[in-house]
């Protein structure tokens, strides 16, 4: 797998050269006569912590008593805090995040979550997937943006199947996630570059161009037929992108968040065309033994998106791309007796961009008024979406949430 | 759907014998396939008497020498402590063992009570917790769930071996509702605390269970809406004896077994839930029931389903009576998204079209390939040998044969002629078989079950 890599972060520098002399302009011709605000260029990552991330031991309000008292064998000590203002802070791992804040570069909305919480993994994650409440939940909220995306392109007739496959990317070995489907939309989904090549015997080669007609049930035909011609699509256009001028570049550690957030970094340097990765990063549901592993995954985290935008800066992109890191649920306040924290509801999302965020946006939720041992939300996430479909991708959200909600001021 | 299409659905057709097609589709997913001479063996009984056998507990002298070189493997692993090892041990086992179906079951036990030796790290655990589902796999779903509450990887796995009675851990308490019994939406989040406090004490005391009764919670528990609760036992047997239990364990193994879709209602499955409430949640009772049921050779189950990395990669070989690397393989089914003891987290594998995405397709037709080629031992000798031993005689009878044995659908005319005319007109390949395997292992329907 280290082959691979190299092979692949080798080749990734190579095409900045044709991204800044054929896609870019092409690009720019579209955002000019589609809208006079928006850039079509504007890129969102998300990263994903699933497990159900210890809000209060990420965002910590070190200044609260409340706090301490409730988290005897996990808490943070006030002194080891790296402060955020007065009340809150960041968990000592963090400290890629604390620098990102005092840039004015990072932002903490805290209390994020949503009415009648769902303590359940796999219901609370699919439910901020998809922004619906019943299931089944069928589409994410950003499938429903590319298939809009999608319709718009049919009607200016920019129909391209490259264009098609490539609006945006998961990178990791899990399924592809709930938020990228949508119902015409597939999203290719690769552990890494070299997942895409086929083998070499001549009689796959050959049999690759061979169409199906359908002898199936029509609707998992049609999937497996848009799944098969998805990947030969993201794999031809791999195939043409000049590996030799690729390089790696950005001060990335070993770690399994790093790998795939500089592989993000190369795909975006060379204009490869999404314009939302996602990636995750798991571990997050400490029940026991906590302190260790939650501070080794926050320091990952940290470290990995410091690296990422330190990597875009300087470069063409670098004022095109905004992080937004989630997590299906919190923990409860009050910590179990196996040194670990049990499924809570909500906890602070937080946003990387390339100017000025605000540090904190919006309340903290009170440490007292609490639902049955758990923090009340103080914002809804639809809002965190909302702001991120209107303000940054440029359209509008309400025909994607299916409803207005209010804005945030994280991005002005 | 009417009373009268769900009765017909769920007739026994037990004394009918099945055609080729229906034999190859019933031991395609309850079997991990077939070869051509079982198949035919199959068409010339009754439905009835082929899944008795496929269900049968007597081990054959034939199995019981496999079982003694599963089980030297078995110590070999735990000697060296060595659970990466684990995946290729279990793949061993499925290639080779005389019990298929059975192990189909303990896989599907895996993935339902998923533990993952990511977490538990243990070979001699995790081994014990699979011959735990290999001995339940097709008896009782209360003593399945008694051992598996009780089970050091699992109580590992979910914490519950921390449970202390001051402070419940309540993780083995959320999943056993949700995951393991219940479903979502058929419990409170009080439930789950009280389960919790049933749990207290349950610990591990080296590598086996105990039960500390100091650090049991004796208060009676309330638990969907039953009182006078006390112990762990009782409140399991309050859980199994809600009659959503049935339904959810019903419902989960018309997904594994008949349709990954969404359009088999409720009350389609009711019928296999009321013979669990029935029959005491006996389950070798359930799939007898329906692996002869109209409905397991119906539209609604023909081509429904999306093979798992394992099934398509086990069951090519076992079709082709062929042995591989299993480290080798072990390491393809894991970038496929399905590595064994090594479940993603504890929902298991979700299955279905969640197996898709660029990487698994391209990554699939690549394992086709390799396991076509030099790694792969057949049992007919090398492989110019292959054509004659399988009775194809030219390109056409062996994309015939192929299509037969490992297609869900058969294909229309035009699709065959050209992957006959791919595999003629390609350069000789040593056998045609193998060239057609390869060819229609690039096609969607592939992919389908």
């Amino acid at each position: 797998m280290s082959i691979s890599r190299r092979k692949f972060l080798a080749g990734t520098a190579a095409a900045a050269v044709v991204a800044s002399t054929t896609s870019v302009p092409r690009l720019w011709a579209a955002a000019n006569h589609r809208s006079a605000h928006f850039n079509d260029q504007r890129i969102l990552v998300v990263i994903q912590l699933s497990g159900g991330n210890d809000g209060l031991n990420t965002v910590m309000p070190y200044a609260d008593d409340v706090y301490h008292r409730n988290r005897f064998a996990t808490r943070i000590a006030a002194d080891r805090v790296i402060k955020i203002d007065d009340y809150v802070g960041f968990h000592p791992a963090l400290g890629g995040f604390g620098e990102m804040v005092r840039e004015n570069r990072l932002a903490v909305i805290p209390g994020v979550g949503y009415p009648n919480p769902n303590r359940s993994h796999f219901e609370s994650m699919d439910i901020w997937h998809s922004a619906h409440f019943t299931p089944p939940h069928r589409t994410g909220w950003l499938g429903r943006w590319i298939d809009e995306q999608a319709a718009k392109d049919r009607q200016t007739n920019e129909v391209n199947a490259t264009a098609q496959a490539l609006r945006a990317l998961h990178i990791g070995d899990e399924p592809l996630p709930l938020a990228l489907t949508g119902l015409n939309a597939l999203v290719p989904s690769l552990k890494t570059i070299d997942s895409l090549r086929v083998a070499s015997d001549e009689l796959v080669q050959a049999a690759l161009k061979m169409e199906s007609v359908g002898a199936a049930p029509a609707d998992l035909l049609d999937f497996l037929q848009g799944a098969r011609s998805t990947a030969l699509t993201a794999a031809d256009r791999l195939k043409s992108i000049d590996v030799r001028q690729l390089q790696r570049t950005g001060d990335y550690d070993q770690s399994g968040l790093s790998r795939k957030l500089a592989a993000v970094a190369q795909l975006i340097k060379i204009g490869f065309g999404p314009r939302v990765y996602y990636v995750e990063l798991a571990g997050f549901d400490t029940h026991s033994q906590q302190p260790d592993a939650h501070a080794a995954l926050l320091g990952e985290l940290g470290r990995a998106v410091r690296a990422f935008h330190r990597d875009l800066d300087g470069t063409a992109q670098a004022e095109n791309v905004l992080t937004f890191c989630f997590s299906e649920f919190g923990r409860r306040v009050k910590e179990n007796g196996s040194r670990g924290t049990d499924h809570g509801t909500a906890a602070p999302v937080m946003i990387v961009g390339p100017k000025e965020l605000p540090k904190m946006s919006g309340k903290y939720p009170s440490l007292t008024d609490l639902d049955d041992g758990d923090l009340k939300f103080t914002v809804d996430f639809r809002s965190v979406y909302s702001t991120i479909l209107q303000k940054w991708l440029g359209v509008d959200s309400a025909s994607i949430l299916g409803d207005k909600h209010p804005m945030l001021d994280f991005l002005g | 759907m009417s009373r009268r299409d769900i009765e017909k659905l769920w007739e026994s057709r037990e004394s009918e014998s099945l055609t080729n097609a229906e034999a190859a589709h019933l031991y395609r997913r309850a079997a991990f396939g077939a070869t051509s001479g079982e198949i035919k063996a199959a068409t010339n009984e009754a439905l009835g008497a082929v899944v008795d056998r496929m269900l049968d507990d007597a081990v054959s002298s034939e199995g019981a020498q496999l079982e003694k070189n599963f089980q030297q493997m078995k110590s070999v692993v735990i000697a060296g402590n060595i659970y990466t090892q684990l995946p290729a041990w279990w793949l061993y086992r499925l290639i080779h063992t005389s019990r298929p179906a059975l192990e189909q079951m303990v896989l599907f036990w895996h993935g339902h009570f998923a533990t993952s030796a990511a977490k538990v790290q243990s070979p001699t655990l995790l081994l014990r917790q699979n011959e735990a589902f290999r001995r339940h796999a097709l008896g009782s779903f209360t003593d399945l769930v008694m051992d598996v509450s009780r089970d050091p990887a699992m109580l590992l796995y979910l914490d519950s071996a921390t449970n202390r009675r001051n402070r419940p851990n309540e993780n083995y308490a959320r999943e056993l509702l949700e995951l393991f019994c219940l479903g979502v939406g058929h419990y409170t989040e009080k439930d789950i605390k009280e389960l919790a406090r049933a749990f207290t004490g349950w610990e591990l005391r080296g590598e086996t269970f105990q039960f500390n009764r100091f650090q049991h919670d004796p208060g009676e528990k309330k638990l969907l809406g039953k009182t006078g609760i006390e112990s762990g036992e009782q409140a399991i047997e309050v859980i199994i004896q809600s009659p959503q239990t049935a339904r959810f364990i019903a419902r989960k193994l018309v997904r594994y077994f008949v349709s990954d879709g969404d359009d088999i209602g409720d009350d389609l499955i009711e019928p296999l839930a009321q013979s669990f409430r029935e029959n005491g949640f006996q389950l070798r009772a359930g799939l007898r029931k329906l692996f002869t049921s109209r409905l397991f050779y119906s539209e609604l189950s023909i081509g429904r389903k999306i093979r798992s990395p394992v099934d398509m990669a086990v069951g090519l070989l076992r079709t082709l009576q062929a042995t591989t690397n299993t480290i080798s393989l072990a390491e393809s089914t894991r970038e496929l998204g399905q590595s064994l003891f090594f479940p993603p987290n504890v929902k298991g594998w979700d299955g279905g079209r969640q197996w898709i995405n660029s990487a698994t397709l391209i990554g699939r037709i690549n394992l086709v390939t390799k396991l076509l080629g030099p790694e792969t031992t057949f049992k007919a000798g090398s492989s110019e040998k292959i054509d004659s031993a399988f009775g194809v005689q030219n390109a056409t009878e062996a994309v015939g044969l192929a299509e037969s044995l490992l297609l869900a659908r058969v294909l229309n005319g035009k699709q065959k002629s050209e992957v006959v005319q791919k595999i003629s007109s390609e350069k000789p390949e040593r056998s045609n078989l193998l060239a057609a395997i390869k060819v229609l292992a690039t096609m969607a329907e592939f992919q389908l079950a």
